[in-house]
This record gives structure tokens, sequence and C-alpha cells, in this order.
């Protein structure tokens, strides 16, 4: 037999010269006895000024049974570190805080945006899910999940119908989702508005855990509008009840002509300003209207959506998101492009007015607040020869944010009063069949 | 025309199961999710080519070329487009497998009964036919086709998956992107992948009990063949002869493989290579690894 | 909170172009699925939803940290 390319090269010319012009797409056969198949990737986030950062890694697994049943599981574990802005505004002194264990001070130069205490965080996530034919054109789908970090755990289920329409150009779903989370903060869970006390001093600190409940319930639309051209629509309401406080945010109170934080001379260890505890309303209902499209053009596929959310907080936000997949060789390039805009809740402030009235919900929580956000990205994946896949993710996260006006006071002016955020993101990703 | 040239359609589940008898195997096609008149016009289409092709190219039928070559004593033959195709693709699998592979070698028949019985040929029974077996004894001069006295042609080692191919051509033609399986007697081809991303499912029949699938296949896209012994074999003094027969000696390949089943893009390349690769015994498995094509054996 | 009408665009959506069975190669192709690359959406839904006030739209809410 002559050698192996010769051989493999002058077998295919000469099928190709008998079967003429007929051009057939490359062969895909497998074993029925693999169906499973995997998903994997490591992710490193990192925001500048040392602020957060997170390693996590995730495998998926899905098997495929047949008939449109399937079964799927993901796990997922993070390691966390690095500390977010806890809600104080800088100041041209040193601030000094009381650590959320209780036992400890941290301090922050001046001038600089105070970050709460660095924290080392882990957290362990699983997820499961059965899908399966009820009848003739409808799917029936459930779900758990669980995850589990120091402070935190979560357990919630989902269930789901779908049902075809039009020879399956038309897809209605409707499905609901519950889930309980537990909170437990370090140091105990501080009444709402009180005051953040000397180190040892846990008197406004309630021990035990508080519980949030959330029900969401999804309506979903999707429909083939061309040979190229797919749509969703999906509408989502959400009704969070319970504990929605972040435990670690804080608010300065400041003096109403200055705008700097009242100072306080700690007994012993402790904050060196007047410092209160976020509160936030214990129920949130949220709605959103979302819609993507994928359309391809010959090789090159676009994806855009767009999603709108309002909720009781009087916070509204919009989110566009385009991506372009090139075909590149054996592999594909995706840029991606996302903005994000959202107005800030009704009981957002940067700071609280010392002799004005307590307000009965405040949070100086960036995530609360006014801001845009960006995010530019670019994804490279690679097909092997044995249908896996290997991929390269690569984002920029911008987040801009701004504070009324009529909330900065005095010296405030001359501050950053909003933390803008930036991140890097960068995710490999494996896919394969074994 | 004899009775079987009729197709029947029926319906399973979520596609049109149509069938029909053709180069004496057990035909189907299966088609995903088209109304009843399309589903009819695929299966009449891929059924008016099987048997054009049978036609055509059987050995059995006195209106078919190669009957006309195989009693032409001698004289020159010209032939179609389409034959002087299938004759080079011959010449190139003989030349790929020195020679075991050899369209004249359908004369052994004559010796081998592969019935299951055990009718084994002496060598002088085998060797008087050797002498009208040799492509290198033809005078191929495309389009003109001299066989000598006493030699004949059979395509049916090659024309079962050159029908799949193109009676999946056919189906493409007349519905475009439609996703229909093309199932000849074990060759298979599927020219589109089904409309929700699901695959065929094709059983590999086993060698030990018949009827019961060895191995399932999901066929999303490309064609299988297999080659086996599972119906037709010799068996004696404890040997399974299969029958494929290695044109240089005239006898069975030995110790090769019970089954073969490759995937590629086409059904000609799958069948080639089963065919290829049976003939090299016991050596078929580097043969089939060296292809860089999946393959499953038995 | 200003509530959304429930867009009737919808229904006009029904009446587009209908795509036979046979002419969904393009909308076979992984690529073109919606949900064709899980674990990414799975991600970025999860680090959204650690930085800004909304979460979910395509499925359910994301959420289950302790990080909003």
């Amino acid at each position: 037999m002559k050698d192996n390319d010769s051989f493999n090269a002058t077998l295919a010319a000469a099928t190709c010269a008998l079967l003429g012009s007929a051009v057939a797409a490359p062969v895909a056969a497998q074993d029925a006895g693999s169906d499973w198949s995997f998903d994997s990737a490591l992710l490193y986030y990192g925001e500048s000024d040392g602020r957060v950062s997170d390693f996590s890694a995730a495998v998926s697994a899905l098997r495929d049974l047949g008939d449109e049943r399937k079964f799927s599981a993901t796990v997922t574990a993070d390691t966390l570190t690095g500390a977010s802005a806890s809600g104080a505004i800088a100041l041209d002194r040193p601030q000094t805080f009381t650590s959320p264990s209780g036992r400890a001070v941290y301090t922050t130069p001046a001038g600089a945006v105070p970050l709460d205490d660095t924290f080392h965080d882990a957290r362990f996530a699983l997820n499961a899910s059965w899908t399966q034919p009820l009848a003739r054109l409808y799917t029936v789908s459930a779900g758990v999940g669980f995850s589990t970090e120091y402070d935190y755990t979560h357990i919630g289920a989902n269930l789901s119908l779908a049902r075809d329409f039009n020879k399956r150009n038309t897809t209605v779903n409707a499905g609901v989702a519950w889930s309980q989370d537990d909170v437990k903060p370090v140091g105990g869970l501080p009444i709402p508005l009180s005051q953040m006390l000397d180190v040892d001093n846990n008197s406004n600190k309630l021990g035990g855990s508080e519980s949030k409940d959330v029900l969401d319930l999804l309506l979903g639309f999707t429909q083939v509008l061309n040979r190229t051209t797919v749509l969703r629509v999906n509408y989502s309401y959400s009704d969070s009840s319970g504990y929605l406080n972040d435990p670690y945010k804080l608010l300065s109170v400041v003096d109403p002509l200055t705008g700097d934080t009242l100072a306080r001379v700690p007994i012993g260890q402790g904050p060196n300003g007047v410092y209160l505890f976020e509160s936030r309303p214990d129920a949130r209902t949220k709605q959103s209207l979302y819609a993507e499209v994928k359309h391809s053009f010959g090789d090159p596929v676009m994806y855009f959506s767009y999603r709108y959310m309002t909720d009781d907080w009087g916070i509204d936000s919009h989110t566009g998101e385009v991506r372009l997949r090139w075909p590149l060789g054996e592999g594909y390039i995706e840029p991606q492009l996302r903005y994000y805009k959202q107005s800030a809740a009704d009981f957002y402030r940067a700071s609280l007015v010392s002799g004005s009235a307590l307000p009965r919900y405040a949070s100086a929580d960036f995530r609360l607040g006014d801001f845009d956000a960006t995010t530019v990205g670019i994804k490279y994946g690679h097909g092997t020869p044995n249908g896996n896949e290997w991929s390269i993710r690569a984002e920029y996260y911008q987040q801009t944010g701004s504070v009324p006006s009529e909330q900065i006071i005095g010296n405030q002016a001359n501050r950053a009063l909003y933390p803008d955020l930036s991140a890097v993101i960068v995710q490999f990703g494996y896919r394969f069949r074994p | 025309m004899n009775a079987s040239c009729a197709a029947t359609l029926t319906r399973d589940a979520d596609h049109w199961v149509g069938r029909f008898v053709a180069m004496a195997s057990p035909c189907e096609v299966l088609i995903d999710h088209a109304p009843a008149s399309v589903a009819q016009q695929v299966l009449d289409a891929v059924a008016a080519e099987a048997w054009r092709i049978e036609r055509k190219f059987s050995r059995y039928r006195a209106d078919s070329v190669v009957h006309q070559i195989n009693i032409s004593t001698g004289a020159p033959i010209t032939v179609d487009e389409e034959c002087a195709n299938l004759l080079d693709f011959a010449a190139t699998l003989t030349r790929l497998s020195d020679g075991a592979f050899d369209i004249t070698s359908g004369v052994l028949r004559k010796a081998w009964t592969f019935d299951g019985g055990d009718g084994v040929p002496s060598q002088e029974q085998i060797d008087a036919l050797l002498g009208a077996v040799g492509w290198h004894k033809v005078d191929w001069r495309r389009p003109v086709l001299k066989l000598q006295a006493g030699m004949q042609i059979d395509l049916g080692g090659i024309g079962k998956e050159y029908a799949v191919d193109a009676a999946a051509s056919r189906v493409e033609a007349i519905a475009p992107g439609l996703s229909c399986l093309i199932n000849f007697g074990g060759d298979v081809a599927v020219r589109n992948t089904r409309q929700d991303g699901q695959s065929w499912r094709v059983g590999i029949e086993s060698c030990d009990r018949a009827g019961t699938p060895m191995r399932i296949v999901q066929l999303a896209r490309g064609a299988l063949a297999t080659s086996g012994d599972s119906r037709r074999f010799v068996f004696r003094g404890g040997h399974r002869y299969s029958h494929i027969l290695d044109a240089r000696t005239g006898w069975p390949v030995r110790k090769a493989p019970h089954s073969i089943t490759v995937a590629a893009d086409t059904c000609t390349q799958a069948g080639t290579l089963t065919t290829l690769a049976m003939l090299q015994g016991e050596n078929a498995e580097p043969l089939l690894q060296a292809s860089g094509m999946q393959y499953w054996l038995q | 909170m200003k509530k959304i009408p429930l867009c009737l665009v919808l229904l006009g959506l029904a009446g587009c172009a209908q795509v036979q069975p046979w002419e969904r190669d393009v909308l076979a192709r992984p690529e073109m699925s919606l949900d064709n690359a899980p674990l990414d959406a799975a991600i970025d839904d999860h680090i959204y939803f650690s930085k800004e006030a909304s979460s979910g739209g395509r499925g359910f809410g994301g959420g289950g940290c302790g990080c909003n």
C-alpha cells in the first residue's frame, strides 16, 4: 500500500472525480454511546485600584439522552479577594473604620475612596436541570440550584413549560423560579441606620441570620423571522422580600455646610467619623422586557440584545449588547460591545446630612446609583479536529457614575463622590465530548 | 421491470419513512419534517435514481451497460460519461489496493457461493478462474473498454455507495436543505442536518445477533458504509470466510474484521474505505487509522 | 414604578414568513442557537449581577450570591 498521505489524497481525488461537483459538507458522526458533552471555563476578574479580584472555575456537563431529553449540571468555584467601595465618601483626612468582625480597625488614606476591609471569600455553587418532552410540541424543564460562601447560602428551584407552534417556528414558554437566601454576616447583622461603633462594641449588631426570598416569573416568546434570523422576547417579573440590605455598606454623615464627614473620637479603637449602616426596603419588585436577535450574514453571525428594567425602588435601566462572530480559519473571532445605563434608586444618597431628618431608607452603595457602564471585549474560539473547541475571551468593563447635584454639599464638589469602577476580565474556555 | 418497483411512504413519529427494494437490498429514505407531497417527491426521486443505476449497471439485467460489456467477447464497447467515471474510479481502487480490489474478479463467484454452507472450492478451480481476472488485462482507454474473451466486470463493490451519493444529489436538487437519510442496505448518507439540530440515529447490526444493533451512531451529516460478513459467508473447519475475495489469490481475505463501518463525507468514500480496509485483512486497522476517518470494527 | 405595557408588537410577528423545516439549515448551525454559550452567559450574568442593579432577562434572574 502506498504511504498514507498519498493514499488518502488519491482516494479523495478519485471520489471527487466520480461524484462530480456534488459538494458534501464535512461528516458529523458520533457514537451515540458518548452523549456527554462538557464545557469548562477559567476566569480572572480584576478591578483596578486594588479592589476586587476573583478567580473562578466552572465545569458544565450536558447529557443528551435522545428524544429531546437532556440533563445538565454545572459546578462553579470562586475565590474572591479585595474590597469594594463601602459607601462612605472620601475625605481630606485619613478615615478609620471598625472592621465587619467588630474586632479590629482599618484605615483609608486621605483623599481615597473608602473601601471595605479587605476580605477573602470562597464560593461554591451547583446547578442542575432536567428537560424532557411532555407531549408532542410541549417541553418541560426543571432545575435546582445551590450556592454557599462563608456568610451566605442560597437554594433555589425553577420550573418551565414550552410549547412550539407554526412548524416549530414559534415557541412560547412560561416559567417560575423560587429561591431562598440566608445571610449571616461576619460580626452580626447591623441594625439599619445605626451608627458604626467602636471595636468590640456589638450593641447595634443582631446575632443569627436573616433571609431573603425571591420569586421570578418569566414569559418568553421565540420566533424564527426568516431563514437567517431568530428573535426571542422575554418578559420577567421578580419579587424579592426579606433582608435586602448589604450588611457591610455604610453612609457618611456630613456637616451641612462643609460637606465633610463629622468627626468622632473613638474610645480605644474605633471609627474616627460618624458612619451609619445602610437601610433598604424589605421588598423589591422588578419587571423587565428583554429582546435578542441572531442574524446570519452568510458565514458571520450577529447578535444583538436589549433589556429594559424598572423596579419599585425607582431604578430604571437600559442594556444593549451587540456581538459579531466572524469565522477565522478553523475558528472564529467575536468582538463584543455592551452598554448599560441605570438611574439611581429613590433612596440612594451620596451621604447623609447631619441635622436633617433621617430618611427611612438610605444607601450609598454605588450599585444603586446613577451610572453608565461600557464593556468592550473580544472572544476567539478554535475548533479541534475531533469537534472540541477551546476559546479565550478578554473584556474591559468601565463604570462611570454621577451623583445628583442637589446631593453634592460643600467640599464634596472637589472630590470624586462616585467610585468609578474599571475591571479586566479574561476567560479561558474548553468544550469537549469524551 | 419487476414487481418490486414500488415505493411506500409511511409516517413514523416526527419523520417520513419511504421504503422500496433496489440492488437486491432493502432501501429506505427517512425524511425530516416535510409535507406529504414533498416527502413523496423525494421518495420518488430517490427510488427512481436507485432503479436507474440498478438498470444501468446490474450484471443481471439484459439491458444494462455491464451486461453489454460482459457479453462483448473481446469487442470494444464505448461507454457513457457516468460509466467511464465508475471505471476510472475502479481502476484507481485497483491501484490503491495493489490489485486486491478488482472489478474483474466477479468470475470467481462461480467457485464461491457464500450461503453459510461449507462449500470451499479447490485450488485448481480457483486457478482456472484466475486466468480471467486482472484489470491489467483490460484495455481501458476512455471511453472505450475492451475485455479479453471470458472476462467479466462487476460493479457491485462500488455501485451501492455510488447510488446513495447520486440519490442524495438528486434530493438536494429538488429540495435543497431538506434533511433526509438515504439508506441502501446499510450504506447511508445524510446531506443536511435535521431541523432541530438532532442527529439521525443509525444502528449498526451486530454480527452475532442479527437484528439487534451492536452500536448506535448519531449521524448529523455525512455518510456511513458497512462492509462485513454477517449475511454472506462460508463457514468451514471452524473458519468463517468473508465474502470479500482478494482478486490476486482468488481466496477470501484472511483474518479480516467481521465488520467495518466507516463515517466519511460521502458514501462512496466511506464504502471504498471499508472495502479497501477489509482487503487488508489483519492490517485493516492501521489503514483505517491512517485515513483519519472515524470507524468502528467488529 | 412605571408599568411596562405588554408589547402587542408580538402579535405582528406571528405572521412572519413561515420558514419550512427543510429551510432551517442556517438556523441549525450551533452558532445560530440563542443558547449556544451557556457558560459564558452564566459568567456574564454573575459578574453584572454583582456590579449592577439589574439582572436576568435572558433567563431567570441570576443572583444566588452574597454579592449584591
